[in-house]
C-alpha cells in the first residue's frame, strides 16, 4: 500500500539524489559559448554526458552566434560572461586583436596527438571546419555547376542571398567577385553583377531567415554550409549541396579561453573531451555530420570530404585582410541592394 | 420670463400642441426573461405620465423602446397613431434628458444645444437663434462658451433639457432627471420642467423610482412591477385606491393589518381584525366570507381615543415624534402588529390615556386577499 | 504647538512621498538613464577601441546621405503600420465595446494572446504566412484568383501586413480601455438628437477616444520602428531600417561609436514623432477631461 507518508518520503529521497551531485561532487563547472542549432544540439547530447564522465565537470552550454560571443565579451571587459568561445576564422581574428583570449598550451591536451599539428596554434584549437558552397532544391531546379551559375537563369529568379555579416555570407561572396575578376580583398565585381540582375533575385534576408525562407519556397537555390544542407534535410526539405566547380570554402572552427575566465583547467578538459575519439565520432554521425578533427575517426562517406588531408583543396580566405575590409563591404551591400 | 416661454410655446410646439403616445401590448425579452411584459398605455396630448416603479421593473426599458435604443419582442409603439417601431432612434424625433444629463463633454453648452440641429442639416445662423433661444429658455444664456465640466448639476441638467427642446421633439422623455439633483435643486428642477411642458403642451414621459417625484411633476402615473403595470392612473387614485398590494405597498406608507371577512351585508363587509376590533367597510368584489384579508389604511387614516368601542383595538404607545407639522406616533397593536399613526400637531387631542386605535371617520382603507 | 505638529505631519508626508518615489527614480537612473549617457559618451570616440575622443563618427553618419533616406524610410515604416493598425484595430475595437461582457472576455485574450508569443515565433510564423508557398499564395492560387504567387515577403507590404499583426495589441488595449469607459448614453443621446451613425462615431467617439487612439498610435510608432527582427527577417536586408544599421555596427563589425550615433538618429526622431504625437493626445484630452 502507499500512505502519504511514503510516498513523501521517497520523494524527498529522489529530490535529495538528484541534488546530490550537484552540491557535494561537481569539480566545479564551466560556461561555454556555442552556436544555435546544429553545434548547441549535438555538443548538448554529446559533449555534457561526456565531460562529465569523463571529468566531472558540469557544463553550461550558452547559444550564441560568433559575432554575439564577441560583442559580449568585449562588453564585459575583463569578466567575460562565459568561460569559452566557438568561433569563425574572422571574429576570431577579432577577438585575438581585442586581446580576449588567454594563450593557449596544446601540450596540455592528453589527445594533442591525435589532433593534426596545424590545428592547434597558441590562441586555440580547431574542432571543426564548415564547409561552404551552394544548396539548392532539386525538385525544383537543375543542379548548378558553379558560382557563375546563380547569376544565370534559372536560378538567379529562385536565388536567396545574404550579405557580409556572417563568415558563410562574406566566403561565398568573395568567390563569386573571384568568377568575375575580383579577388579576396576586392569583392564590387560581385556587388556590380548582383545589382545587374537584382530584381530577379528571389530573397535578400538576415542568415538567420536563409533556412526558413528555404523551407517555404520563397528562394530554392543559396549559398550556406554544409550543416544547414544536413539540417533541413534531416526535416525532410528537398535540398542538396554542391561543391562548385572552382572549390567549396572551407573554414575552421576553433575553440578558445576567455580571458579573465576562472576556470582555465577544466576549458582544457573541455577541448580534450571535445577532440577525443568517441565524442569526435559521435559527431561525424547524422543528425550531426560534423566535419572530424581527429585523425583516428574516419570521415563518412556523405560528408563532402574523404579526409582530413583534403582541407587543403579547399578554398581558405586569409581573414586578417579580410576584416578591416568588411566594415565598409556591408556598408557597400546595403547601399548597393538597397531598395 | 413668462412671456418669453409663452413666445416659444408658440414658436416651438409646432401645430398640434402635444402628440398622443400609445404603447400596445408590448413586451421585451432579455435573453430567457421579460423585462417589459405586456405593456399597454394610452397618453394623451401634452399629459405628464410617469413610470414609477422599483429598478429592474421595467421602467427604464420601457422608455428606451419608446426612444428606439431597444427592440421589442412583441408590441407597438404610436405616435399621433402612426406605428414608429421601424424606425431607427435617429428618425423618431423623440427628446431624451439622461440622469446623468449625457452631454457631449468635448463641446461647449452652444455645440451641445446645436448638435441636433446640425445634425437635422440646419447651419449657420438659424442654428445660433435657435440655440440662443433654447438656453435662454432654461435660463442660461450666459453659459454659451462653458464646457460641461465647468457647470453646476443643475446647470448641466437644464442644458441637457435644452438641447432635448432644440429640435422641437415630438415626445420628450426623461429618465430619472432628478435623480441626481440635490434635495432643494431636486424640487426647484421640478417645478421648472413642469412649467415648461405645461407651457410647451409636450407630451412626456418620466421615469423615477420616486414616488414624490411622480406624485408632483405627472398627471398619471403607471406604477410598475416585474414588467407589468400594476395600476395607470392620476396621483391621487394610485394613492388612495391602489389596486393591488404591491401598488398600496410601493406608493405612501402603510399600515397592514391582517384579519378575517366574517359577513356580508348588502353592499358592506364586516371584517374582524385579529388585533381585536370588527370594521364595518365598503364591498370588495371578489373577495368570499371567511376568506383571510389584509387590510392597508395610511397612518394619518388612524386615529386614537381613550375609550374602547367595538370598533377599536388597544394597542400599546410607544414613541411619538414630531415631524414638521405633524406627529408621527408608532403603536404596537395586540397581534404584534406596529402600526405607524400620524396627526397634526395642532388640535391634537389632550385627551389622557388614548390607547384605543381606531379608523378616521372619512378613511377609505384597502382590503387585499392575505396569502396564508 | 498644534502648527507644529501639522508642520512636521506635513513634512512626515512630504519625506514618505519622496521615499516612495526613490527606488523607482534609482532604478530608472540606473537602468535607463545611466546606459543612456553611456551610449551617448561611446557615440564621441573617433576609433572602435573608444581610445581616440571626436565627432569622426557623427561626422560619417550624418555626411552620408544614404543615412537620411535610411532615417526617413524607418519613420515612414512606422507611420505606415500605424495607420494600418489604425484601419483594423479602431473598427474592431469599436466592435469589442458592444458585444456582451462573455464575448468581449473572449475577443481580450484573443487579443493579448500575441503578447504572450515571442515576437520571434509571430514573425517566422508569418514567413509561413507570407511565403512564395505560402498561406496566402496558395489560397489565392486554389482560388485562380492569380496565377503566380505573389511577391510579399522581403516587401515593404508584407512587412507593414505583419507588423500590424505583431502591434495590433499594442493599439487596441488603449484604445479598448478608453472606449469602455466611454459613457454608454453619448451615442444614444446623438441618436434621439437625429444623428446618424456615422456623424455620431465622427462626432462623439471618434473625438472622445482621442486619448487611447493616440496612445495606441504612439505604442504602435515606436515599436514598429524599431522591430528589428520583423524588419529584417520578413523584410529582408533590402528594406534597410536603423535598427538593422545599429546591429550591423555593434554586433558584426564592432564599430561601437557609429552604432551609438545611429542609435541617437533613431532615438531622436522616434521621440520627435512621439513628443509631436503625445502634444496632440493632450490637447485631445484636455478638452475632455483638462
Amino acid at each position: 500500500m502507499f500512505t502519504r507518508r511514503r510516498v513523501l518520503a521517497g520523494a524527498t529521497a529522489l529530490g535529495g539524489a538528484a541534488l546530490l551531485p550537484t552540491i557535494a561532487a561537481a569539480k566545479g563547472g564551466l560556461t561555454a559559448a556555442i552556436y544555435p542549432g546544429t553545434w548547441e544540439d549535438a555538443y548538448r547530447a554529446i559533449v555534457i554526458p561526456a565531460l562529465k564522465k569523463t571529468y566531472d565537470v558540469d557544463l553550461e552550454l550558452q547559444p550564441l552566434f560568433a559575432v554575439d560571443e564577441v560583442a559580449k565579451a568585449k562588453a564585459a571587459r575583463g569578466a567575460p560572461p562565459f568561460d569559452c568561445f566557438v568561433l569563425d576564422p574572422g571574429p576570431r581574428i577579432t577577438a585575438i586583436e581585442a586581446g580576449l583570449f588567454e594563450k593557449f598550451d596544446g601540450k596540455k591536451l592528453s589527445n594533442a596527438s591525435k589532433v593534426p599539428s596545424a590545428f592547434i596554434d597558441e590562441w586555440g584549437i580547431c574542432v571543426g571546419a564548415q564547409v561552404v558552397g551552394i544548396a539548392y532544391n532539386p525538385k525544383k531546379l537543375p543542379a548548378p555547376k558553379g558560382w557563375k551559375d546563380l547569376l544565370t537563369d534559372p536560378w538567379v529568379s529562385r536565388l536567396g542571398i545574404t550579405g557580409f555579416q556572417t563568415t558563410f555570407g562574406t566566403v561565398s561572396l568573395i568567390e563569386i567577385a573571384k568568377q568575375f575578376g575580383g579577388s579576396e580583398t576586392n569583392i564590387d565585381p560581385a556587388l556590380v553583377e548582383l545589382k545587374k540582375v537584382l530584381p530577379k533575385i528571389a530573397a535578400v534576408g538576415q542568415p538567420a531567415a536563409m533556412p526558413g525562407l528555404f523551407q517555404q519556397g520563397q528562394c530554392d537555390v543559396m549559398y550556406t554550409n554544409t550543416q544547414t544542407v544536413a539540417t533541413l534535410k534531416g526535416k525532410g526539405v528537398d535540398i542538396e549541396f554542391v561543391k562548385p566547380e572552382s572549390g567549396a570554402v572551407a573554414f575552421y572552427t576553433t575553440l578558445h579561453i576567455a580571458k579573465g575566465s576562472d576556470a582555465i583547467d577544466n576549458a582544457y578538459k573541455y577541448f580534450d573531451t571535445v577532440v577525443s575519439t568517441p565524442v569526435q565520432e559521435a559527431l561525424t554521425k547524422p543528425p550531426y555530420n560534423f566535419l572530424p578533427a581527429n585523425k583516428d575517426v574516419p570521415i563518412p562517406p556523405d560528408l563532402p570530404m574523404k579526409s582530413l588531408d583534403e582541407m587543403s583543396t579547399y578554398v581558405l580566405h586569409d581573414w586578417a585582410k579580410i576584416n578591416p575590409l568588411r566594415a565598409g563591404w556591408i556598408e557597400k551591400f546595403n547601399k548597393e541592394m538597397a531598395k | 420670463m413668462q412671456s418669453t416661454l409663452t413666445d416659444i410655446a408658440t414658436a416651438m410646439a409646432g401645430p398640434p400642441p402635444g402628440r398622443t403616445l400609445d404603447v400596445e401590448d408590448l413586451a421585451v425579452r432579455y435573453g430567457a426573461s421579460l423585462a417589459v411584459d405586456g405593456v399597454t398605455l394610452a397618453i394623451e396630448p401634452g399629459e405628464v405620465v410617469a413610470l414609477l416603479g422599483p429598478s429592474g421593473c421595467g421602467k427604464t426599458t420601457l422608455l428606451r423602446v419608446i426612444a428606439g435604443f431597444v427592440r421589442q419582442a412583441s408590441g407597438r409603439v404610436r405616435v399621433d397613431g402612426a406605428v414608429i417601431d421601424h424606425l431607427p432612434a435617429n428618425q423618431r424625433n423623440i427628446g431624451i434628458v439622461f440622469q446623468n444629463y449625457a452631454l457631449f463633454p468635448h463641446m461647449t453648452v452652444a455645440e451641445n444645444v446645436a448638435y441636433g440641429l446640425r445634425a437635422r442639416g440646419m447651419r449657420g445662423n438659424e442654428v445660433k437663434t435657435r440655440v440662443t433661444r433654447a438656453l435662454d429658455t432654461v435660463q442660461l444664456g450666459t453659459f454659451l462658451d462653458r464646457l460641461p465640466r465647468q457647470l453646476s448639476g443643475g446647470q448641466q441638467q437644464r442644458v441637457a433639457i435644452a438641447r432635448a427642446l432644440a429640435v422641437e421633439p415630438s415626445i420628450l422623455l426623461l429618465d430619472e432627471p432628478f435623480a441626481a439633483l440635490d434635495r432643494n435643486l431636486r424640487l426647484d428642477m421640478q417645478i421648472e420642467v413642469k412649467r415648461l411642458q405645461r407651457t410647451l403642451g409636450l407630451t412626456t414621459i418620466l421615469v423615477t423610482h420616486d414616488q414624490d417625484e411622480a406624485m408632483s411633476v405627472s398627471d398619471r402615473i403607471a406604477v410598475m412591477n416585474k414588467g407589468k403595470v400594476e395600476q395607470f392612473d392620476t396621483p391621487v387614485a394610485v394613492y388612495d385606491r391602489p389596486k393591488t398590494l404591491f401598488v398600496n405597498s410601493f406608493i405612501g406608507t402603510t399600515n397592514l393589518l391582517s384579519g378575517k371577512l366574517a359577513v356580508r351585508e348588502g353592499d358592506e363587509v364586516i371584517v374582524s381584525l385579529d388585533a381585536g376590533a370588527l370594521l364595518r367597510l365598503p364591498a370588495p368584489g371578489d373577495l368570499s366570507i371567511g376568506e383571510p384579508v389584509l387590510l392597508s389604511v395610511r397612518p394619518e387614516q388612524l386615529t386614537l381615543c381613550s375609550t374602547p368601542r367595538p370598533d377599536n383595538w388597544r394597542v400599546e404607545p410607544g414613541l411619538s415624534l414630531p415631524l414638521g407639522g405633524q406627529l408621527v406616533h408608532e403603536v404596537r397593536a395586540g397581534d404584534g402588529a406596529v402600526l405607524k399613526i400620524v396627526e397634526p400637531r395642532r388640535g391634537v387631542s389632550s385627551e389622557p390615556n388614548r390607547i384605543f386605535c381606531g379608523l378616521a371617520p372619512d378613511a377609505r382603507p384597502a382590503l387585499f386577499p392575505r396569502a396564508t | 504647538m498644534k502648527t507644529a505638529l501639522a508642520l512636521r505631519m506635513k513634512g512626515a508626508g512630504y519625506l514618505g512621498e519622496w521615499q516612495l518615489a526613490l527606488p523607482l527614480t534609482l532604478a530608472f537612473a540606473s537602468l535607463f538613464l545611466a546606459p543612456l549617457l553611456l551610449l551617448f559618451g561611446v557615440s564621441f570616440f573617433n576609433d572602435d577601441k573608444l581610445t581616440e575622443p571626436g565627432l569622426a563618427q557623427w561626422g560619417k553618419f550624418f555626411g552620408d546621405p544614404f543615412n537620411y533616406k535610411v532615417i526617413a524610410d524607418t519613420l515612414l515604416l512606422g507611420v505606415k503600420t500605424v495607420a494600418a493598425t489604425v484601419l483594423v484595430g479602431y473598427p474592431l475595437a469599436l466592435v469589442f465595446i458592444d458585444l456582451s461582457a462573455r464575448l468581449q472576455r473572449v475577443l481580450l485574450f484573443v487579443i493579448v494572446m500575441p503578447l504572450l508569443l515571442s515576437v520571434v515565433v509571430r514573425t517566422f510564423a508569418w514567413i509561413v504566412v507570407l511565403g512564395h508557398e505560402g498561406l496566402i499564395n496558395t489560397l489565392l492560387l486554389r482560388l485562380g484568383l492569380i496565377g503566380e504567387p505573389l511577391k510579399l515577403l522581403q516587401t515593404e507590404l508584407g512587412l507593414v501586413i505583419s507588423l500590424t499583426q505583431i502591434e495590433m495589441p499594442l493599439m487596441l488595449l488603449p484604445l479598448i480601455s478608453v472606449m469602455s469607459r466611454l459613457e454608454p448614453n453619448l451615442r444614444d443621446a446623438a441618436a434621439a438628437l437625429g444623428a446618424s451613425r456615422w456623424r455620431t462615431l465622427f462626432t462623439v467617439i471618434v473625438p472622445l477616444s482621442m486619448p487611447g487612439l493616440v496612445a495606441g498610435c504612439l505604442l504602435v510608432f515606436a515599436s514598429s520602428t524599431t522591430a528589428f527582427i520583423s524588419q529584417t527577417v520578413i523584410g529582408g536586408v533590402r528594406l534597410i531600417y536603423l535598427p538593422l544599421v545599429i546591429w550591423q555596427q555593434s554586433l558584426v563589425v564592432f564599430n561601437w561609436p557609429l552604432a551609438a550615433v545611429a542609435s541617437m538618429a533613431l532615438l531622436v526622431s522616434i521621440l520627435t514623432v512621439v513628443a509631436a504625437l503625445s502634444y496632440l493626445g493632450r490637447r485631445a484630452s484636455g478638452a475632455i477631461h483638462g
